[in-house]
């Protein structure tokens, strides 16, 4: 019964905080506003007071019609409705500025925490987290956050007025109070019902709705299909299903809210024709006056609204707590990653020494288990083997992204848990599979490390990747925009934009994660002859997924659960006829110029 | 002599697209009853709640006036009010209802028209049209079709009857107390005029505002790994907190101004107004407490509409901003004019570029520049280019999706633009990087283009020959398994081999093939090669591709470079005479490219050489 968790997406790093706590969290956020929230806190009372008034005047006023001194009070009443008119709203100007300048500047500090808590958080926690679900615990989820101080703050104000309102009530009959009270259960329940009818077949509908939108978008790929092949008749006798389905699911749903209002009003309605019935008989059994009977039937109307919307502000209400909490769950997440000191770590040579080192994602499944090697400074190391074999966990222990249980990492001989971590990071280039591009042009993105590099030093880092050709493919040369995330750019040609910026970075040792993805044939010339200046003379760990990479590395690191099985360069290793031929057969043989389906492997020895 | 009729189409009503407000109301004059209902019983409904401040009007009448038995008045205008409020409780609801069956058919009719036309449409036009872009106009901007019906247009027939209702009322009454009504409603209106124009570019930029903070997130959490490896955090969080300062600012704005909103003070002005000059009324006699009293009910009424129109007037905006989009894809044009007595013939396979240029907007660069190569019938072609040199715009123009810009372009030694485009098109068949699979069965996909007229054998054979039938039968049921949405999730390369079937299946004289995908281990990629040699037997094949074996052994590659082709020929060919060719062998050791600076003269020399 999956659909029920639908939409409760909790993380890991989520922690329940017991309501004192968050309302502790929460109202710390507001203490430096203490002065204007209560300014708009009086304004509240005043608000709701001068609107709670009206109605009293119009009583009045109705008293005064049956007592035939209107005449002398009238222009006074009137006098009074515009005033408190006026007053309420001056107040409410005062309360709603002031509450927007209060929830806009607890907003802001409170994403400000969390964008904060965002830049500390380990790889790790990016690596469990979808971007997305943390993008949106910083805007939607503070945004939640702005919703529920407003709400507060209407909430109450709507209560205060129900609260007047039945103050006035009492005072004049507390019969007919009792009665018009009525409504308030009947209407609670009433909100409370459609809320639960409402939420189940929105479920519904939304399940629905996703099953039918998916097959929409099936179907609209398959018209071009269709008209490639002449079969439309087919595919419109597919469509007309999902569409009529489509239909009937959002008409219930709809129904279903549709009839909400006019139901509470029918409510609303029903009290009215009681009030005039038990009011007016009230009035000639001289038990009340007019103006009370005037007051009481006004008293129906003052009351629905502030009930219908406080049955809906509750549950808005809640998703705003929650939205809160998931927010400091954010800021409160525990760091994985801890340095036991700041060293700077001074220019790096870049030996790279692994001695025993344990480490696995789970600390129950360790991936690498007594783990040693030794890279020296200068050196082009492959890294090759199966999915899972723990190549890319190397890299992240040591761009430093993961903590490991056990053992030593040691970089040119110094603890890398001693050294300042962004000090050591700046050294560190590292090019994932896809390389990431900020939105701007290709030389802002080139510059990204070096904010004050040069235009000229940029423009040499991109010649000296490739010749430079890719240049001129582009529409507008090094200012050409590279759109969000990159997407203007081919995969091929934002992998040569991360290779010139990391000549502009200028690290000790390169941490690259080759594509695997198909890059046409001349770009990847330009990627391969843009490598073979970017990793000469650097600490380089290559996590190799192309043939003509292999070719050409110092040494060759053949990895299987964790352990190092096989090392060497390719054609010592080929003529051995060991575990890489293995690993060459299954992931190298295609990509040889000669490849033929189904030829080329190399024999494996043994019983391996 | 063009063709201008509709490729598909279904009987039904047509509908008038000459504007998105005509096309709206084609659509929902279709459903009368429905209107009626929502319509007439708005307007019902709208009365009789009018007709409450009446009868409670007269309750007080009837209790302050002492005429004849107060009590049985009471009680008779306590029934009367009873009938009206369940009277207008049932109006309500069928107004609320029909207007949501109205909405539903809206949207449901609207998409059901959006997807006949698509139908309808060319080739070409499909060609051109991202799948992405339909997609958002079939789900929001029909959705938003039926949001502006409700709760738009509800509520905007509803405010404006509740506005313009009590007015008729309170005329009934008396003229005169049209007075305070009147002057409100003119000075209410230029109000809210200044309002929205003061809130408009307001909101706007809060909303933009809020979308860079957003954007900006969104890249500073994906790209965090750059970040942090480049210790670029200050920068970024200079950057965010600038983002959210500036959303503030907005906010704060916003809110001053939706704290200025007049109508509300003016609301109230109205109603010390009326209650002035009621109370004047009745002094002199013009009017009785009760009628007063209604009076001050029917001025209460016109409170709703000043708290809601500011809502109602963006959501019909959004509506007909959404019914002129999806009118704009239904009445597109984009057919490639024919010739009634085109060329229709078997084509053998012969494909000729002479000279060709082409742009696909006059004003921008072209695509393509003197392109002029040719194959020969059973050929395969490896075009091969940096992305956007051009590789997949040459293969549009051989079906003819598009149209050279000069030059031409022959096939069987006669110009496309001669040929009729049924014959033409029906022999080329193109399988594209991206493969559309239905939600059908393996079975259904593979004998797609024959429309279910293939024989099981057919279907089978076909498999087989596009190595597809090892995986068909490990699947739950082989040929009857559904895949896609609601079946298996097929891999790339076990997509990529139906789509071979499917070719296999319609057999093609010419076959456009896109293979700049990749499988990353061996044994999938003999499979996928094996399938892909079996389908270019005895076709002219035009062939996109990354892979370095399949240019290699290709009869013939095209080298392209920002839309002009650097040189063309065999492989051999090309290594001994092109530098750039060379280039993408030179990183291999097996390719013997010679010493790379040695230049082409030296090659030259000794041709055959290289393998």
């Amino acid at each position: 019964m999956g659909f029920i968790m639908d939409g409760l997406d909790a993380e890991d790093y989520d922690r329940t905080y017991s309501d004192r706590d968050l309302l502790r969290r929460i109202i710390s956020y507001f203490r430096p506003k203490l002065g204007t929230m209560l300014l708009v806190a009086t304004m509240i009372v005043l608000v709701s007071a001068s609107q709670a008034a009206i109605p009293a005047l119009g009583s009045l006023a109705v008293d005064a019609l049956a007592d035939g001194t209107i005449g002398q009070v009238g222009w006074l009443l009137t006098a009074g409705i515009l005033v408190a008119g006026a007053f309420s709203w001056v107040f409410n100007f005062v309360r709603q500025k002031n509450s927007a300048r209060v929830t806009g500047d607890v907003v802001l500090r409170l994403r400000e925490d969390a964008f904060d808590a965002v830049l500390e958080r380990d790889l790790s926690f990016y690596d469990e987290t979808p971007s997305g679900k943390i993008v949106s615990r910083v805007t939607s989820d503070t945004d939640d956050f702005a919703t529920v101080s407003t709400l507060t703050m209407d909430l109450i104000s709507q209560t205060l007025m129900v609260g007047f309102v039945t103050v006035l009530l009492f005072v004049r009959s507390v019969e007919l109070a009792l009665m018009t009270l009525l409504v308030v259960p009947i209407v609670v329940g009433l909100a409370l019902l459609f809320r639960r009818l409402a939420r189940s077949s929105t479920r519904r509908a939304q399940r629905s709705l996703s099953r039918v939108n998916a097959n929409l978008q099936e179907t609209m790929g398959g018209i071009a299909v269709a008209k490639n092949f002449r079969q439309e008749r087919q595919v419109y006798d597919e469509f007309g299903p999902i569409n009529r389905q489509s239909y009937q699911v959002t008409l219930r749903q709809g129904f279903v809210f549709s009839t909400i209002f006019p139901v509470l009003f029918l409510v609303a309605g029903l009290a009215t024709v009681g009030l005039v019935q038990l009011g007016g008989t009230a009035v000639l059994e001289g038990g009340l006056s007019a103006g009370d009977w005037y007051l009481f039937l006004q008293g129906v109307s003052l009351f629905w609204f502030p009930l219908t919307s406080i049955a809906a502000f509750w549950s808005q209400f809640q998703q705003g707590l929650s939205a809160s909490e998931r927010v400091f769950a954010l800021i409160d997440a525990p760091p994985r990653v801890v340095q036991s000191a700041a060293e700077p770590p001074g220019r790096l040579a870049g030996r790279i020494e692994f001695q025993g080192v344990t480490f696995g994602y789970d600390p129950g499944h360790p991936v690498l288990r007594d783990f040693d090697l030794l890279i020296e400074a200068g050196e082009t190391v492959a890294l090759v083997g199966h999915t899972g074999a723990g190549k890319s966990t190397l890299s992240k222990l040591i761009t430093r992204f993961y903590e490991f249980q056990e053992g030593r990492l040691l970089i040119d001989g110094r603890d890398i848990r001693t050294l300042e971590l962004g000090a050591y990071r700046s050294q560190i280039g590292a090019v994932p599979q896809a390389p990431f591009l900020f939105s701007g042009t290709v030389a802002d993105n080139i510059r990204y490390p070096r904010p004050d590099a040069g235009d000229e030093e940029v423009r040499a880092a991109a010649a000296a990747v490739g010749g430079g050709d890719w240049i001129d493919a582009l529409p507008n040369g090094l200012q050409t925009d590279v759109g969000e995330h990159g997407r203007a750019l081919s995969m091929g040609q934002r992998q040569l934009v991360a290779l010139a910026r990391l000549l502009i970075q200028d690290p000790a040792i390169v941490v690259l994660d080759e594509a695997t993805a198909s890059v046409d044939p001349l770009t990847e010339a330009q990627i391969q002859e843009g490598l073979d200046l970017v990793l000469a003379g650097r600490t380089s760990i290559v996590i190799a997924h192309r043939l003509s990479t292999i070719e050409h590395v110092d040494r060759i690191i053949v990895l299987d659960h964790g352990r190092i099985v096989e090392e060497g360069d390719h054609a010592g290793l080929l003529a051995r006829g060991g575990r890489y031929c293995e690993v060459y057969n299954t992931y190298f043989r295609h990509q040889s110029p000669h490849y033929r389906a189904g030829t080329g492997f190399v024999s494996v020895a043994g019983g391996d | 002599m063009t063709t201008s009729q509709s490729e598909f189409s279904v009987s039904g009503p047509r509908h008038d697209r000459r504007g998105p407000v005509r096309w709206l109301w084609s659509h929902l004059r279709r459903h009368p009853l429905h209107l009626i209902g929502f319509l007439g019983g708005s307007l019902v409904m709208v009365v009789l709640n009018a007709l409450v401040p009446q009868f409670t009007g007269d309750a007080f009448d009837a209790v302050l006036g002492k005429r004849g038995e107060p009590l049985d008045a009471l009680g008779l205008i306590a029934l009367a009010l009873l009938a009206i409020v369940l009277a207008r409780g049932l109006f309500d609801l069928v107004a609320r209802l029909s207007s949501e069956v109205l909405a539903k058919r809206l949207e449901r009719d609207a998409r059901d028209e959006l997807y006949v036309s698509l139908l309808g449409k060319s080739q070409t036009f499909h060609n051109r049209q991202r799948v992405g872009d339909l997609m958002a106009r079939a789900a929001n901007d029909i959705r938003q079709l039926s949001i502006m019906i409700t709760p738009g247009a509800d509520l905007i027939v509803d405010s404006g009857l509740t506005g313009l209702v009590p007015i008729f009322f309170i005329a009934s009454i008396d003229l005169r107390l049209l007075l305070a009504p009147g002057v409100f409603a003119v000075v209410f209106a230029i109000a809210l005029r200044r309002y929205m124009k003061q809130l408009n570019p307001v909101a706007t930029r809060m909303r933009e505002e809020f979308g860079e903070l957003n954007a900006g997130l969104n890249q500073a959490v994906r790209g965090i790994e750059v970040i942090k490896v480049t210790a670029q955090e200050g920068q970024e969080r200079l950057r965010f907190r600038a983002n959210a300062r500036r959303y503030r600012d907005s906010f704060v704005k916003n809110g001053l101004v939706q704290a200025r909103y007049l109508p509300t003070l003016l609301f109230s002005f109205a109603m010390a107004g009326a209650l002035w000059h009621a109370l004047y009324l009745q002094s002199t006699g013009a009017i009785t407490i009760g009628e007063l009293v209604a009076f001050m009910g029917l001025m209460g009424m016109l409170g709703f509409p000043t708290q809601m129109s500011i809502f109602t007037f963006s959501l019909m905006q959004i509506g007909i901003v959404s019914a002129r989009r999806i009118l704009g894809i239904m009445t597109a044009e984009s057919e490639i004019e024919q010739r009634a007595d085109g060329h229709a013939a078997p084509i053998s396979g012969e494909i000729v570029f002479e000279d060709v240029t082409f742009a696909y907007e006059d004003d921008e660069d072209a695509a393509l520049r003197g392109v002029t190569f040719t194959v020969r019938p059973g050929e395969t072609v490896a075009i091969v280019g940096e992305t956007g040199s051009g590789k997949s715009t040459l293969t549009k123009l051989v079906p003819r999706i598009y149209d050279a810009t000069s030059g031409r372009i022959l096939v069987d030694g006669v110009d496309v633009r001669d040929w009729d485009l049924d014959s033409l098109r029906s022999q080329i068949s193109t399988i594209e990087q991206d493969i559309v699979l239905f939600s059908r069965s393996v079975s259904e996909n593979i004998a797609f283009g024959l429309g279910q007229r293939a024989d099981h054998e057919a279907v089978v054979r076909a498999a087989e020959d596009a190595q597809a039938a090892e995986f068909i039968a490990e699947l739950d049921d082989g040929y009857d398994t559904v895949i896609g949405e609601r079946g298996v999730t097929l891999s790339g390369g076990q997509r990529q081999r139906l789509a071979i079937a499917r070719a296999l299946l319609t057999d093609p004289a010419i076959l456009v093939l896109d293979d700049s995908t990749s499988a990353i281990d061996s044994a999938t990629e003999d499979l996928i090669q094996q399938a892909i040699g079996r389908i270019l037997e005895g076709r002219t094949t035009l062939l996109i591709t990354h892979r370095l074996s399949q240019i290699r052994w290709a009869d013939k590659v095209l080298l392209l470079r920002r839309g002009e082709v650097v040189d063309f020929g065999t492989h051999d060919e090309l290594i001994t005479r092109s530098r750039l060719y060379r280039r993408i062998f030179a990183h291999y050791d097996e390719v013997e490219t010679d010493g790379a600076g040695a230049g082409s003269k030296v090659l030259a020399g000794e041709q055959g050489g290289v393998r």
